[in-house]
């Protein structure tokens, strides 16, 4: 094994596991300061006007509680809810609302402000208050509710005057829109009182900026972009990553031709397409390893089963593919501008397809037809999660016969053979640490654990 | 309203008490945590052996296993062992598994997993009967994996290691009320954040006798911490941050807790001593009660230990400074601790010294170390044997009577949490 994968295998923790306390006991006190990278995030959990990212959950959590919250493995344990049961069809469901909760303004978080609140997350749900639950009904029936409402969007919140205040571990303290935002421990934490005294966020930061704030001790938790990964860590410092979880596939803008002549020129264009991508130098050469080839939708860690879609280029095949085509249309291929990455990958790809003798033009303008998109997956939830991510790439709500592992492949396996979109890779989520930062933890879906997170004091 | 769906907190998963020699200075330890190795693999093989053969229909084709773990490690489980059961189960359908050459279909078969499942994948070809985005017919089986991790310790002459108990929920201590007449507990004491529970060894399983709640008024830290302490007078007291739980002393067993700041014991019943616990916190504040000689306190710490001498007992404290605080009924002075954790307690083997204190390796990885020390030793502080474990130490109690330790683990990967008693033996 090459050196540097050796230095990345060191890098990369599974961050497949829940908090664990380390030997040495959490120590209380202390501020963190953390910068990330994007310039905006909402307040309020219901707002879904900037894109989800594992940071700006990350941080929401840190305010807003959430009725249920999900395990190590991804199983629905109590939070402001401590019990809840279902009426059969699993439309009807009754949560029981812990005790003696406030809010950061000492207000009681009972059933009528849970009920409110959810009404704000999803306003198709008909939400009552009883006298110690809340009671929701869905328009269809949802087995897997529980683990919905684990989701950032349903943290509860109150909103009055323009403010917005939820009963999380740390209190809004200050909060200078897109530039930083300052938490303090709530001391009456339902769930026990932080280990640090304050948290501090420095939003909008380039790498560079990141980095420096890093070195020179400004930072205590920057982000990193998953292709410096091995570059941070050969220069030494520490680095944490996530599981794969965020994944960036290409989306066609359209549905393969529904005419059968052109729907059958079009399934093998699109088969050669996706043949020609050469998704491991993608990640060995542009991505420096910070991600894992991926012909799925879904990573491996969740299914079980993703290593059957297949992720190897075969330019042989994919010429052949489209030399049975006699003339095949030019694509526009777009990206996000502001992201270096997605640029460098869409060229690559665009250039790959040449070799295919596709025509794709890379544009950061207007509409293509196909799309380089990133998307953080929105939970450890298997089927919430395909289903989310159907929801963004804009592709059928995928259908579950059952709970079963095989039920989520048949539904991927579905969303995939429309060839509405192809899988390329799923990017970690990297983090560079201070050597005094202990306990730091993720779930698996890159979501940082801030609130079992302490500062080390060094020894005189 | 009728019961589709209720929470409740996950059962403890019952086991069965193994007890086996850690021989810690000749043989590395064999851990074989969080793998599937020992497990019945037959309803698997059985429920795929199904799902295969109505696929391959009659004709003869080869079948190849291999471990595909997503979330690393070695591997699922033994494939040959795996490929034996699949073969059996496959002939009694009438499928026929060749070796090589005349079969017109493979079978290949991965053993994977997710979260929360093992997930056995057979890919079936050729593609000719596809449908699937993947070239071949796609068939397979999930089945839970166990919330708790088979620790199986092998060896060892110096440091025992016993599994007494294994939960989802956090163990805080465990105590033993009865043992058999080869000293194998049969009767225990769980105390864990919902209370304290009584199991006892009925036809070599587990069985849950009685629960007793503890409430409490103030949120539990973060770090929840909790010790029970076995009674002459009564069963046993149960300390945890800001609350004293006393039993009965006769069956039907009961307690009555009280809130407010009580001392925790954090000697032994040989040596005693109390130390106040800091409610809201997870250490001691260093007020000790009725004091080491002279002293009535020092730093704050997490755990203390007893060294019996010949004219004195000395104390070491884990400070929460990160420093071992040495007190000996005079002074109190800083000793380096060799990269000690927080967490450490007196055993008494009748060794060498006659006694020896066990402690955690201080760090933030994803296993743990526990080490015993001779102190004071020739040269300083010196460590003996010790035993590694892949998950983290919660918890490490002198146990009642002295002789050994309670240590409790938490594995990240399954969020479980396992209890075992670490003993020393002399010689090799």
């Amino acid at each position: 094994m090459k050196l540097s994968a050796l230095l990345l295998l060191a890098a990369v923790s599974t961050g497949l596991s829940a908090h664990t306390w380390a030997s040495t006991r959490p120590h209380y006190g202390g501020t963190l300061r953390v910068a990330v990278r994007s310039a905006h995030m909402p307040l309020d959990p219901a707002d879904s006007s900037q894109p989800d990212s594992p940071a700006a959950r990350s941080l929401s959590h840190l305010m807003f509680d959430t009725l249920v919250i999900l395990d190590a493995r991804g199983q629905p344990q109590p939070a402001l809810a401590t019990s809840w049961r279902a009426e059969p069809g699993n439309q009807r469901w009754q949560f029981s609302i812990r005790r003696g909760v406030t809010y950061q303004d000492g207000t009681v978080v009972g059933p009528d402000a849970v009920a409110a609140s959810l009404r704000r997350g999803d306003p198709t749900w008909k939400v009552m208050a009883t006298n110690d639950a809340v009671v929701i009904e869905c328009s269809l029936p949802t087995p897997n509710l529980p683990a919905v409402l684990a989701l950032t969007r349903y943290g509860i919140a109150k909103r009055s005057a323009g403010k917005v205040t939820g009963s999380g571990p740390f209190a809004i303290s200050s909060w200078d829109p897109d530039k930083k935002l300052s938490l303090k421990a709530r001391d009456d934490y339902w769930g026990g009182r932080a280990f640090l005294d304050a948290i501090e966020v420095e939003f909008g930061k380039s790498f560079r900026e990141l980095m420096i704030m890093l070195d020179l001790g400004k930072a205590e938790v920057v982000e990193v972009p998953p292709d410096q990964l091995r570059l941070a860590t050969v220069q030494g410092r520490r680095v944490e990553s996530s599981a794969p979880a965020e994944l960036m596939a290409l989306v066609f803008r359209h549905d393969r031709s529904t005419a059968d002549v052109d729907a059958a020129l079009d399934e093998k264009l699109r088969r050669a397409f996706s043949l020609s991508i050469d998704r491991n130098s993608i990640n060995n050469v542009l991505l420096q390893g910070g991600s894992v080839p991926t012909g799925a939708l879904l990573p491996d860690w969740m299914t079980g089963y993703a290593f059957v879609f297949p992720t190897s280029s075969d330019m042989l095949q994919a010429q052949l593919l489209r030399g049975e085509v006699p003339q095949a249309p030019a694509w526009t291929l777009g990206y996000d501008a502001s992201d270096s990455l997605e640029k460098v990958i869409g060229e690559r790809i665009a250039l790959n397809a040449s070799e295919a003798g596709l025509r794709l033009q890379p544009t950061n303008s207007g509409v293509s037809d196909v799309r380089l998109v990133r998307v953080p997956l929105a939970t450890t939830d298997g089927r919430i999660a395909l289903s989310s991510l159907a929801t963004r790439l804009e592709l059928p709500v995928p259908k579950f016969s059952d709970d079963s592992a095989y039920s989520l492949y048949v539904a991927e396996n579905t969303l995939l053979q429309s060839q509405r979109a192809i899988p390329l890779l799923y990017l970690r989520n990297v983090v560079g640490l201070s050597p005094q930062v202990r306990g730091w933890a993720e779930d698996p879906d890159g979501e940082w654990r801030l609130e079992n997170v302490w500062i080390e004091v060094k020894k005189p | 309203m009728e019961t589709a769906v209720y929470n409740s907190p996950i059962q403890g998963m019952l086991k069965a008490i193994s007890f086996r020699r850690v021989h810690v200075f000749i043989l590395p330890i064999l851990i074989l945590v969080g793998s599937g190795w020992g497990q019945d693999w037959k309803a698997a093989e059985e429920q795929l052996a199904k799902k295969i053969v109505p696929v391959t229909g009659p004709a003869t084709f080869t079948l190849t296993v291999s471990n595909q773990p997503s979330l690393g490690g070695s591997g699922i489980g033994n494939v040959d062992d795996i490929r034996h059961g699949l073969v059996t189960q496959l002939a009694a359908l009438g499928a026929h598994v060749v070796d090589s050459g005349q079969a017109d279909t493979a079978v290949k078969v991965s053993l994977s997993d997710n979260l929360q499942e093992y997930v056995w994948v057979a890919e079936i070809h050729p593609s000719a009967k596809t449908g699937s985005a993947t070239g071949g017919m796609i068939v397979m089986v999930s089945l839970p994996k166990p919330t708790t991790r088979l620790i199986q310790a092998e060896a060892g002459m110096v440091m025992h290691k016993a599994s007494l108990w294994s939960q989802q929920d956090q163990i805080l201590d465990v105590a033993i009320i009865e043992r058999d007449r080869e000293e194998r507990p049969v009767h225990l004491l769980v105390l864990d954040t919902h209370g304290v529970a009584f199991y006892r060894l009925q036809d070599g399983a587990w069985k849950s006798e009685q629960n007793l709640p503890i409430t409490h008024s103030q949120p539990w830290p973060r770090d929840l911490r909790g010790r029970l302490e076995l009674q002459k007078d009564r069963l046993f007291d149960a300390y945890l941050p800001g609350v004293y739980c006393r039993s009965t002393a006769m069956p039907p067993w009961s307690i009555h807790c009280s809130e407010g700041d009580d001392s925790w014991p954090i000697g032994t019943s040989m040596f005693r001593l109390n130390a106040a616990f800091v409610s809201s916190r997870n250490y001691f504040s260093g007020a000790l009660l009725p004091g080491v000689g002279k002293q009535a306190s020092t730093a704050p710490f997490y755990s203390a230990a007893a060294v019996p001498g010949a004219q004195s007992t000395t104390w070491l404290f884990t400070g929460i400074d990160d420093q071992m605080h040495v007190l000996d009924g005079d002074t109190d002075r800083i000793e380096p601790t060799l990269e000690w954790g927080s967490d450490m307690a007196s055993v008494h083997s009748g060794c060498r010294s006659g006694w020896q204190v066990l402690a955690t390796k201080g760090g933030d990885g994803p296993t743990d170390t526990v080490r015993a020390f001779e102190f004071p030793a020739p040269g300083g502080i010196t460590p003996d044997p010790e035993i590694q474990v892949q998950g983290r130490i919660t918890a490490l109690w002198s146990e009642s009577g002295e002789a050994g330790a309670i240590a409790v683990v938490h594995f990240s990967e399954t969020g479980g949490y396992e209890a075992f008693r670490l003993t020393l033996t002399c010689g090799r």
